[in-house]
């Protein structure tokens, strides 16, 4: 035989895991109440699908991007807060913008995007104060059709029969103060593109309104809490409720540690991001029910033994399948870190954090809340005798 | 025993061979696809918006101003109604809670006027003591209206931005009021956009020439069947003119009615019947054409009605000869020509003063029907082709990379046999998930592929937990065949608990989940599910084969 069996694990490990406990459970409770810390000081690094806003990717026509040079031009164009990061690979960016208002500055920005995208004959100014009017100025006459295509030069669209008919060389359009706000997201790519289109393609763009993120929140708020509480009726109707809480312990230290790490190293807050929370607070079940398992079984067989005793027990005899079914998601997980691009990054770091310390957590966390519950062997024989008594 | 009748056998292969054939379309070459029935080539699965590019809107439809509408029109037929029963009222009017209240002058006729409310809407619910009538709609008949607003739009959407058919929108639901709208592969949502934006509703009207006989701009008083309403030059006229009352009328909230516009900016107005002879919703086709040369060759628009409609509108101009029949659209009268003979061929025409450009729009937004709702953008995205393709070749590379390390780190560990076993077992629940989202028609993200990664790496978890509990019934002594049978049964309970809480989050993600979440959670259930069925099933069976065949005395594991 050319292969021999490989025991990543030893078969027959005896480490005092229910000894440490304490120490585990004071670690965990420290990194717990840090992170929530972290989140109430520092808050998430919230992407545009919460946070609203305008995102663009641009990519550098030639050789690398210059971060701080294009830091420097778009900062300078007036739109409010711009921030930029590398997107990816050492080309490509993503600026983001903070939503744009439907003021008259935002008109003013036509106005120069106009000017420099129709020639200087052009103007664009506010119409009546409090309204959303637009007035544009042509410099010769121009038909309904020419004023559309002129138009959208602007990132403005409008109905044909809110156009000039006749020919004319002014044209006011009519839009309320939320079309305009809207209209004034595109100005503002606009004028981006304007100001670094020589040297950067622009790849995507993104602007999403304010009212989204709050809903999306509440909405991923609810999902984690419904995950939860189904997982944990779950485990309850499957074992004893000790095991439930247990399993909800570890759960709520998965998805706190996780949202720790997000709030630690800045990562884009996304739906994306939402996701591996999600996923994660499902993945943390998945080791406990393994070592969940066994102890309920050995609870059965040894009926004498101390509860410490037997999950330690409990806890090294599965030892290398719980660690051995990490590894094969991890493996995977580490593959989407390095190749998944950056869309996928942050969701990538979040769910190898998450199989790390979902292990972890299964071994000591959820085993350890079962000891702190006192769980007793007694007390399970004395249900299963009823049980049978019944029956 | 690790046995499996030979039907059960047969059933599983025969199970995994139609999970392979639907899932081969996605790799089928376009000359290949083109032989095939449609019905088959056309299941594969399609490439979401951030994989191949193009434009994403999420629509918001104000369903407040639907409502409003509705309550106004309900208020109006109130009022009809108990004129017509002679019941006296102080007054009916549309409360912004949305209920409607009529005050009766006489409680003593209650019974009389409840019975005409009745008349009205059988749906409406009724309350209220004394000389107060309150009435509103019930919750379920308001979330059933707003749904079919809603589900209305979304077909009219289509429409739309599909006419052709080719272009292969994706056109949802999202949440109560909005609407979600991807379009691969354009750059430029100029002209998308503004077919968005229009709601077109198109009604056919008679004028009530004897209001317009008596030659007042503003009649003070109109009989109830008669409202005004403003033409387009009256409306353009206004515009030039004051342009900020353009404005108040553009974003009043809740909507002027064309009555209110009127008689509030002494807008030129046409007195017109209420009653609508014949509505967009009865117009089979329209096209954008030219008059003849004789009357000047000006654009056009030509219209044909289907049945309904032809009969009612033949009836109608040819009981009206010589009035006029004013031609509305979303609240303006563009035209009122007079009829001159009964128009019973079921087809007619809109002149106006058009542009080419404006009849070959406003003609395919009367074809596609009017907005129910009007619909405001408030979610904008697009993303170039190129990115796209970037965005599937690391999502390739990805999957690639992490099936192949979990493959060879599962051969490494449990050896050639029962590695390949694992592996074997894993490749057919990546083939299920992909005949699954292909006949689901499925969108696959960038999010959908990184659930196909996690997938794979969950997938061989059960085998993991098999192949573990059997090294430890054979450590405790078991032979062969024994520690085979006892490892896969005693591990049974923990990979189903596993798989079935991993399944927990995933259907919740995919029901609380929007946008990219949705995608993830797709692909993660729908692995979860097959999973349940090779991790079960498929790895019994191959045991049980490999164990008949082979009659190991010993485990190699």
């Amino acid at each position: 035989m050319l292969w021999k069996p490989l025991h990543l694990v030893p078969a027959n490990t005896k480490f005092d895991f229910m000894g440490k406990r304490k120490l585990a459970l004071g670690l965990s409770t420290l990194v717990n109440v840090l992170s929530l810390v972290g989140l109430a000081v520092f808050g998430l690094n919230f992407g545009i699908d919460f946070q609203g806003g305008i995102a663009i990717q641009v990519r550098a026509k030639e050789g690398v991007i210059h971060l701080d040079s294009l830091r420097a031009t778009t900062g300078a164009l007036g739109l409010g807060e711009v921030s930029l990061q590398s997107f990816g690979d050492d080309r490509t960016a993503l600026i983001r913008v903070q939503r744009q208002e439907g003021n008259n500055a935002c008109v003013a920005h036509a106005d120069a995007v106009m000017k420099h995208r129709a020639g200087e004959g052009w103007s664009v100014k506010p119409g009546a104060e409090g309204a959303g009017d637009v007035v544009f100025t042509a410099p010769g006459q121009l038909d309904s059709a020419g004023w559309r295509d002129a138009v959208s030069r602007v990132g403005l669209t409008v109905l044909e029969r809110e156009l000039p008919r006749a020919n004319t060389n002014v044209a006011k359009i009519d839009m309320t103060p939320d079309q305009r706000a809207e209209w004034c997201q595109q100005v503002a790519i606009k004028v981006i593109d304007d100001a670094i289109g020589s040297k950067y393609d622009i790849r995507s763009t993104e602007s999403v309104g304010p009212k989204i993120g709050a809903e999306l929140m509440h909405s991923g708020i609810i999902a984690v809490l419904a995950t939860m509480g189904a997982i944990v009726v779950y485990m309850w109707f499957r074992f004893e409720w000790q095991f439930g809480v247990g399993a909800l312990i570890a759960m709520l230290h998965d998805v706190i540690s996780t949202i720790g790490v997000f709030v630690l190293f800045r990562l884009d807050f996304s739906l994306t991001a939402l996701a591996a929370v999600l996923t994660i607070a499902g993945y943390s079940i998945n080791d406990t029910v393994v070592v969940f398992d066994r102890v309920r079984e050995n609870l059965r067989r040894y009926k004498k033994m101390n509860l410490v005793e037997l999950l330690n027990f409990s806890i090294n005899e599965t030892l290398s399948r719980t660690l051995m079914t990490s590894v094969t998601v991890f493996v995977a997980v580490a593959a989407l870190v390095v190749f998944g691009g950056p869309v996928l990054y942050s969701f990538s770091i979040a769910m190898l954090w998450g199989v790390i310390v979902g292990t972890y957590s299964s071994i000591w966390i959820a085993c350890a809340g079962l000891v702190f519950m006192k769980l007793r062997p007694e007390q399970l024989r004395h249900e299963e005798e009823g049980a049978k008594a019944k029956a | 025993m690790l046995n499996l009748p030979r039907w059960q056998t047969i059933a599983i292969i025969v199970f995994t061979a139609l999970a392979g054939l639907f899932a081969l379309p996605n790799v089928l070459p376009e000359s290949i696809d083109n032989v095939l029935p449609k019905w088959y080539a056309q299941n594969r699965i399609n490439l979401g918006l951030d994989l191949r590019g193009g434009a994403h809107f999420l629509l918001e439809a104000d369903l407040r101003g639907v409502m409003n509408e509705r309550l106004t029109n309900v208020s109006d037929s109130v009022r009809a109604e108990l004129r017509k029963n002679q019941v006296a009222f102080k007054e009916v009017s549309v409360e912004p809670n949305g209920h409607v209240l009529v005050i009766l002058r006489d409680e003593a006729q209650r019974a009389k006027a409840v019975e005409a409310v009745r008349a009205v809407d059988p749906t409406l619910a009724i309350a209220g003591t004394g000389p107060t009538i309150d009435l509103t709609y019930s919750e379920q008949d308001l979330f059933r209206k707003k749904k079919e607003v809603i589900d209305q739009s979304i077909e009219i959407l289509r429409r739309r931005v599909d006419e052709t058919g080719t272009i292969e929108p994706t056109i949802v639901r999202e949440g109560d009021d909005r609407i979600l709208l991807q379009v691969p592969g354009i750059k430029d949502t100029t002209d998308l956009k503004r077919k968005i934006n229009q709601t077109a509703k198109l009604t056919f009207h008679l004028v009530n020439e004897d209001v317009a006989a008596r030659g007042q701009a503003l009649p003070a008083t109109l009989p109830p069947t008669t409202s005004l309403v403003p033409t387009r030059e009256g409306m353009q006229a206004l515009r030039a003119a004051n342009p900020k009352a353009f404005e108040e009328i553009q974003s009043a909230n809740p909507r002027l009615t064309p009555e209110q516009i009127c008689r509030r900016f002494q807008v030129p107005c046409l007195p017109v019947f209420k009653r609508v002879i014949v509505g967009g919703e009865d117009l089979d086709d329209a096209k954008a054409t030219f008059e003849s040369q004789q009357n000047g060759g000006r654009p056009i628009i030509s219209f044909t009605f289907n049945a309904a409609g032809g009969r009612s509108f033949c009836a109608a101009t040819r009981q009206n000869i010589g009035k006029r029949l004013a031609i509305q659209l979303d609240n303006e009268i563009i035209s009122a020509p007079v009829v001159q003979s009964a128009i019973c061929g079921g087809s007619g025409i809109i002149t106006g003063q058009f542009t080419t450009q404006q009849t070959q729009e406003q003609a395919l937004l009367l074809r596609s029907g009017a907005l129910p709702a009007t619909l405001t953008i408030i979610e904008e995205r697009t993303v170039g082709a190129d990115l796209g393709a970037d965005a599937i070749h690391s999502g390739t590379v990805a999957a690639v990379v992490g099936t192949l390390l979990v493959m060879v780190f599962m051969f490494v560990t449990y050896g050639p046999l029962f590695g390949g076993f694992a592996n074997l077992a894993m490749s057919v629940n990546m083939l299920l998930v992909l005949a699954g989202m292909s006949i689901l028609g499925a969108s696959l993200t960038l999010p959908g592929i990184a659930g196909l990664v996690l997938t794979v790496g969950m997938s061989v978890d059960s085998n993991v937990l098999i192949y573990e509990r059997v090294r430890e019934e054979k450590a405790a002594g078991r032979s062969a065949l024994g520690a085979l049978t006892a490892g896969y049964e005693r591990a049974l309970t923990a990979v189903i608990d596993s798989n079935l809480t991993a399944l927990i989050a995933g259907v919740l993600l995919f029901g609380f989940g929007s946008g990219p979440i949705r995608g993830f959670a797709t692909s993660l259930s729908l692995g979860l599910l097959t999973h349940l069925f090779t991790a079960t099933i498929f790895t019994r069976m191959l045991l049980a084969t490999w164990m008949r065949w082979r009659r190991p005395t010993e485990l190699v594991l």
